[in-house]
């Protein structure tokens, strides 16, 4: 299972503290995803050698409207191994859901920002993963937590009529703010998703990162066509 | 009033749980059970509040690092996880909450989870982001003191002047 955290100067902890947090918490694998305008600088091979946990080179790109973004989707893909947009309203939902070069939409419900059927279709077509964030719930009370509860589940009724792929993440932005697998999936079912649905969720951004790796390592040619050994021998 | 036969006596589970915060949180045993009495309801309502009856039975809390014991009736140890897990915030210092154990008796649970303090944090000052800081060293973690705030690094982040 992975986390996807925030990591200094986007949140309070570096790269380093938080893999060591989420390998110390049972998690296989941590994410980064600092939004594009504060980058993390972090030797992720020496890391993850240090603490026992795989840590995925990933980006957030933040932009105000999808021209912006469509720039930053561009400049980033191939260097990053996990691309997400940061959602939460109708055009950028839309922007990341109809781009085939974006893996998460990160958090589509928050600020007031919605998902119908049309975009989870679009999701589901060019295999953009849907993030239910799970903050709102961890990290606020009262009437706000209420709205947060009720467009993911919302959201998950949606996702689970058209099989939608999709991501669970608490998105951490320090090391106080990581929690277990476990500790997730006790929240889920009080709020209503099943323990199979968060680990799902939380399991997925692993396979995300190791198709990607796949698809940017120089055997890969295209869906279908890998370079194999026989070409080395002849 | 007499005690209750043996039978009839609540069945408890004591959830082991880790708190971890910033080198300058001052944490007391009345918060904390405050705050789980909090998570509890807001989370769970007041039946499953009821239901759960999350009790702080053992408290420690030191220079950012503290354990507790918290007593929950048998078979909603499941709802007192989530609580807890909502917890992320006491007298306002940001915590980090983590359920390192479950057990049957006070005793076991102490001797299996808790008391596993690792050596003392140390102050030391360290070059972080190219500026001289002073961090808060424990166990290969440090809490390096930015000007307002606390940024949480390892060993691998920084260097010694």
């Amino acid at each position: 299972m992975y986390e996807a955290v925030h990591a200094h100067p986007d949140g309070d902890s570096t790269v380093a503290r938080l893999a060591k947090t989420a390998a110390d918490c049972g998690y296989e694998g941590v994410v980064v995803r600092n939004h594009h305008d504060s980058r993390a600088e972090y030797d992720a091979e020496r890391i993850g050698e240090e603490y026992g946990i795989d840590v995925v080179e990933g980006l957030e790109i933040r932009a105000a409207d999808p021209q912006e973004a469509g720039g930053s989707v561009g400049n980033y893909r191939t260097s990053q191994t996990i691309l997400g947009v940061h959602g939460g309203t109708n055009a950028m939902n839309r922007f990341a859901v109809e781009n085939d070069k974006v893996d998460v939409l990160a958090h589509p419900m928050a600020d007031h920002g919605d998902v119908n059927h049309v975009l989870v279709k679009a999701a589901v077509e060019n295999g953009v993963r849907i993030e239910f964030n799970l903050s709102g719930v961890l990290r606020t009370s009262g009437g706000r937590r209420v709205r947060v509860i009720q467009s993911l589940r919302k959201l998950e009724e949606i996702v689970d009529y058209f099989d939608a792929p999709y991501v669970v993440s608490a998105d951490p932005n320090s090391h106080l703010e990581v929690r277990t697998p476990r500790e997730l999936r006790a929240l889920g079912e009080q709020i209503g998703f099943s323990k199979a649905f968060i680990e799902a969720g939380l399991t997925e951004w692993g396979r995300l990162a190791e198709r990607n790796r796949r698809i940017n390592s120089e055997s890969f040619i295209e869906p279908g066509v890998e370079r194999g050994r026989y070409e080395e021998e002849s | 009033m007499k005690h209750l036969p043996k039978h009839l006596q609540p069945r408890w589970r004591y959830l082991a749980v880790g708190i971890e915060s910033w080198p300058d949180a001052s944490i007391d045993r009345r918060a904390f059970q405050r705050e789980c009495w909090y998570a509890a309801q807001n989370l769970l309502g007041d039946p499953g509040s009821a239901r759960a009856d999350m009790t702080v039975v053992r408290f420690d809390f030191d220079e950012g690092i503290g354990e507790a014991m918290v007593q929950v009736r048998h078979g909603e140890t499941d709802s007192a996880r989530a609580a807890l897990a909502c917890i992320d915030e006491i007298d306002g210092s940001p915590v980090g909450i983590r359920v390192r154990g479950i057990s049957g008796t006070i005793r076991a649970g102490e001797e299996n989870y808790l008391g596993r303090r690792g050596q003392d944090s140390e102050e030391r000052n360290v070059v972080f982001g190219n500026e001289e800081r002073v961090a808060v060293v424990c166990d290969g973690s440090a809490d390096v003191r930015l000007d307002e705030a606390f940024t949480g690094a390892t060993d691998l982040d920084y260097d010694l002047p």
